[in-house]
This record gives structure tokens, sequence and C-alpha cells, in this order.
């Protein structure tokens, strides 16, 4: 514990004083939804404020291809969309109370779909990488996936100590949902696990804790 | 590139026109292992000049006694396949490289759909050893011109059982491929290797159908093509080389003493690139490496297989 503190030091400061033009290679980044020219479906997904992203798609064209939207009505923060969607897209939208149903829908469209189908997903960092890997099982690789960062910016951090990962963090430093340490959330991103790295920020001295800060609304 | 001193040790005429010459290590070691896809390149040393052509390995991957490879006779090109066919002889020492891999297969795929062309078979005879092994689910696709012509028809009918596909374009039979590219599960990979047109036609209704270019994979042996002769300064290195007709950029470089990188010597690799100072007549991309406006740009050439039309062509090199 002492030696992986000592390490520590060394990432906070390089982290807490970041240099600005510094960017950190794994951090995913986001684009703007827009509909893949060549596809023979499409499939839309989203939550809470995504559900805007969406309505800018059908903004840009509504596409000749078949198009499915699966649409999670409550994301981190409470803004449904469920009614203006439902008059923008007649045909081929559910609606989903709960994440967890909507990614158990997109599982069975994937499992008859066909090569030429493109997928779409906007929302909160933490659904987006649910729905990368509720994909991955059907050979689908992250990068064929459109992402667009709605919602809250909030992070799934995970425990490099006890290997949990702790979901919706809006927080600098937050307790581990698993061991309870206390996790200084790094810029550090696993594309396979879907969350920042989580290291102890008080493993020198225990206790001493820098300020506590929301930076991931 | 090291390069590994072979012997040839047998040499059967598998069709009219395509030759099956196996190699084994000079000093009867054991050859590299390699996987299925990969290629090395030979270097022929004629009078008067040097051809390195690059052919695909098509024996088992396990096999590390003997490398096999295919040469077809190319009447029309620059003369390494004539090389091998009409002066390559039993017993005869050839250099080659160690085998590179641009062509092999995903391991995330879920299927594997195989298209070939002609000699293009070749890269998918060791692939298919390495399928096998593990398993996988594929599909072969083999386009030739007649029966007659074809390449181990009967070895390939052994080795996928039920999973091959003949089409003899003197029966009117063709690959459909937008009805074989719109009704493949997800996680299907494509891959295709023959006659330019074919490659072509395959990338293109794959990305037209939305298949990701991470699920398409190509290779293309075809000879680099014959062109006009023409004449290439070579900025750094501060002189000028004649191209002739039948001999790419590449090879005229090298035979000129100067260094190039290179790995695929087709077009594909994208090892090769060069940037282009100067050109007044544009250039005739024979690659599948740069995107199009890349190509409409003209401020790179692969110069395994391009060439220009103009009069002056300026690298930097
Ligand atoms: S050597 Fe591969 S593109 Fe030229």
């Amino acid at each position: 514990m002492v030696g992986s503190g000592a390490v520590l030091s060394v990432w906070l400061i390089e982290e807490i004083n970041m240099e600005r033009g510094y960017w950190i290679k794994s951090k995913p980044v986001y684009t703007s939804l827009k509909w893949h020219e060549k596809a023979t479906s499409h499939l839309v997904l989203a939550t809470g404020i995504g559900g805007m992203a969406v309505l800018k798609l059908f903004q840009q064209m509504h596409p000749t291809q078949p198009v499915k939207v699966l649409y999670g009505k409550y994301g981190q923060m409470e803004a449904d969309y469920s009614d203006t969607l439902k008059m923008v897209v007649p045909e081929g939208l559910h609606i989903h109370k709960f994440d967890d149903a909507l990614l158990t829908q997109f599982q069975l469209e994937l499992r008859d779909a066909q090569m030429g189908l493109r997928i779409y997903v906007a929302g909160s960092e933490g659904f987006i990488w649910d729905v990368v890997a509720a994909a991955k099982p059907f050979g689908i690789q992250e990068m064929e996936i459109m992402k667009e960062q709605a919602d809250t910016l909030a992070r799934s951090v995970y425990c490099v100590h006890c290997k949990t990962i702790s979901k919706y963090v809006t927080t600098n430093i937050t307790a581990c949902c698993g061991c309870e340490r206390m996790l200084f959330v790094r810029d550090h991103f696993s594309r396979n696990l879907g969350a920042y790295m989580g290291l102890m920020v008080d493993a020198e001295s225990p206790g001493e804790l820098p300020a506590i800060e929301e930076i991931y609304p | 590139m090291s390069t590994i001193n072979v012997k040839v040790a047998a040499i059967e005429a598998v069709t009219p026109l395509i030759k099956h010459f196996t190699l084994v290590h000079e000093d009867g070691s054991e050859l590299p292992s390699f996987s299925g896809g990969s290629h090395i390149v030979v270097t022929m040393d004629a009078e008067g000049r040097t051809y390195r052509n690059p052919y695909s390995l098509m024996g088992s991957p396990t096999d590390t006694q003997a490398y096999h490879i295919s040469v077809r006779r190319q009447e029309s090109s620059r003369g390494g396949s004539l090389f091998m066919h009409e002066h390559v002889h039993v017993g005869m020492r050839l250099k080659i490289t160690h085998p590179v891999n641009l062509f092999s297969l995903s391991k995330l795929a879920h299927k594997h759909i195989l298209i070939a062309g002609g000699i293009g078979i070749t890269p998918f005879m060791s692939q298919i050893e390495d399928l096998k092994r593990v398993g996988a689910d594929y599909e072969l696709h083999y386009a030739f011109r007649a029966y007659e012509q074809a390449a181990f028809v009967n070895e390939l009918e052994e080795m996928c059982e039920g999973h091959l596909h003949c089409y003899a374009d003197s029966q009117g039979e063709r690959i459909d491929l937008n009805a074989l590219l719109s009704q493949q599960p997800l996680g299907s990979h494509v891959y295709v290797c023959g006659p330019s047109p074919m490659v072509v036609a395959v990338l293109e209704t794959a990305r037209n159908l939305g298949w990701p270019e991470n699920n398409i994979h190509n290779e293309e042996f075809s000879s680099p093509p014959v062109g006009e002769p023409f004449k290439v300064q070579l900025a750094k290195s501060d002189i000028e080389i004649q191209v002739p007709a039948e001999m790419s950029m590449l090879e005229a470089i090298e035979a000129a003493g100067v260094k190039a990188d290179s790995l695929c010597r087709g077009g594909v690799c994208g090892r090769c690139e060069l940037t282009v100072l100067e050109t007044d007549g544009g250039i005739e991309h024979h690659d599948h490496y740069l995107s199009d406006s890349e190509k409409v740009s003209c401020r790179s050439i692969m110069p395994c297989v391009s060439r220009t039309k103009g009069k002056r062509l300026v690298l930097d090199l």
C-alpha cells in the first residue's frame, strides 16, 4: 500500500496540475450523431437527455432504410423526450422505463440483425459503454458504434484495488462502493471495462484527503 | 530485410498456367512458422535485373518443413512470373523474406466470408487450415474462368467440405456480391483476393451495404501494371531514374541503389508511400491504400504499383 501511495502522489500532481493541451489518449472522444449514408438499417439508442440527440438526428433527415429507436425515459437527469419522440418517430420507436429493459431489447434486436445495421447511441457515458458491452458478444467493435455524450458527465470508476465499478460518480474523489476506500478518479479510461481508473487517495497518510469537489456534474 | 536462403524441392504444373513450387530451407532446417494469409517476397536474379515478387504461402501454417507457393504465368507482365515458370528448376537456390501477414483473419469475427478470384485462391488455402483448426464459421467463394483452368478445386472440396462455392465464368456463373453480402449475420468479416476489378467490386459492395471498414479485408497480388516508361526525380538522393514500361517504380528505385521501404509490394499495406513534390501529368494510382481524396490530391504515391502519365515526377526521397 505504501508503495502504491508513492506512485499515486506523482499521478496526482500530474493530473491535478494538468497542463493545458495535455490529452490522455485513452479518454474517449464523442461526436454528434449523424446518419451513416451507407447502411441497410439503423438502430438508435438513447436515454434521458440523449433523446435530444435523437431528435436532432431526425432533423437531419428521415433515412430511407428501416430505423428503430430504443429510448430509455430516465437517464441520470430527469428529462423525458418520449412525447416529442412519439411525434417525430412514428414507426419503430420503443420506449422503456429502465436501461436494463432497453439493453435486453437491444440484444434481442442484434440476434437477428445482419451486416449493414449501423448503431448510434446517445446518453451518459455509463450508458454508452453499457451499450458497447452489450454489443460486443455479437462481434460488434466499439468504434463501429457512433456515440454522443449527453446527459451527465458522471463517470463509472473502476477500483484498481477491489475491482468494483462505482457508477455515476460526479466528484474528483469518491468512496468505492465495494471496499469503501477513498478513490481518486483518474482520466485513464478502459474501453473494456467502460470505466475510469480509481486509485486510493490517502494510502500514504490515511484520512488526509484533498478537497472533494463535484467536477463531473 | 532479413532473408532466408531456400532451395526448390519440387515443381508441379497445377494447370497449364499455374505452377506450384515447394521451397525448403537450404540447409534442411525448419522454416519460421506463419499465420494463414501470410506472404513471402521471392528475390529472383535474372540477367540484368532483379525481380521481387510477393507470393502467398498456401501450405499449412503448422508445416515448417516446407513453404508452398503457386505462380500464375502472366504473359503481359514484367517477367517475374515468367522467370519463375521458365528459369526456376528443382534444386535451384532462391532468396525469400520472412513471412509477413497483411491479410490476417480477424480474431473477433463471428463468420468469415472468403472471396477468391483465380490465383487469388492461394492465401485462403493457408487460412482455411487456421479456420478449421479453431472451428470457425466460414464460406469460401471461388471464381475462375473455367474448371479446366482452375487450381486446387479438388483439394479445396476435400478441405472445405460444404463450405466451398465455385463459380465458372465459362458457364456463366457469377458471384452475386449484393446478395451474398446483404445477408450475413452481424460480426461477419469479408476477405477478398483476386484481380483488381474483383477486389474493387467487393470493397464497393460491402461499403455500400454499410459494412464497417474494420470488417473488410483485401489483398491483391496482381503484378504491378505495365505502363508507359517515364522519368522520376528523387529530390533528396538528387538523381533521376528512368522507369521502363515493364518495371515498377519501386523496382527502378531499388535498381538504382536507393533504399526504399516496402512490404506487400501490391499496393495494400502503405509501407512504400512516398511524398510527391511535383507532377505535371497526374498519377495513375493502382493501389488500394490511399483514400479517394488522397488519390485526387496527388500528394502521395505508392511506388510498388503506381505510375505517372506525365513527363515530370519529383519525389521526396
Ligand atoms: S509496399 Fe505495400 S503498398 Fe507498396
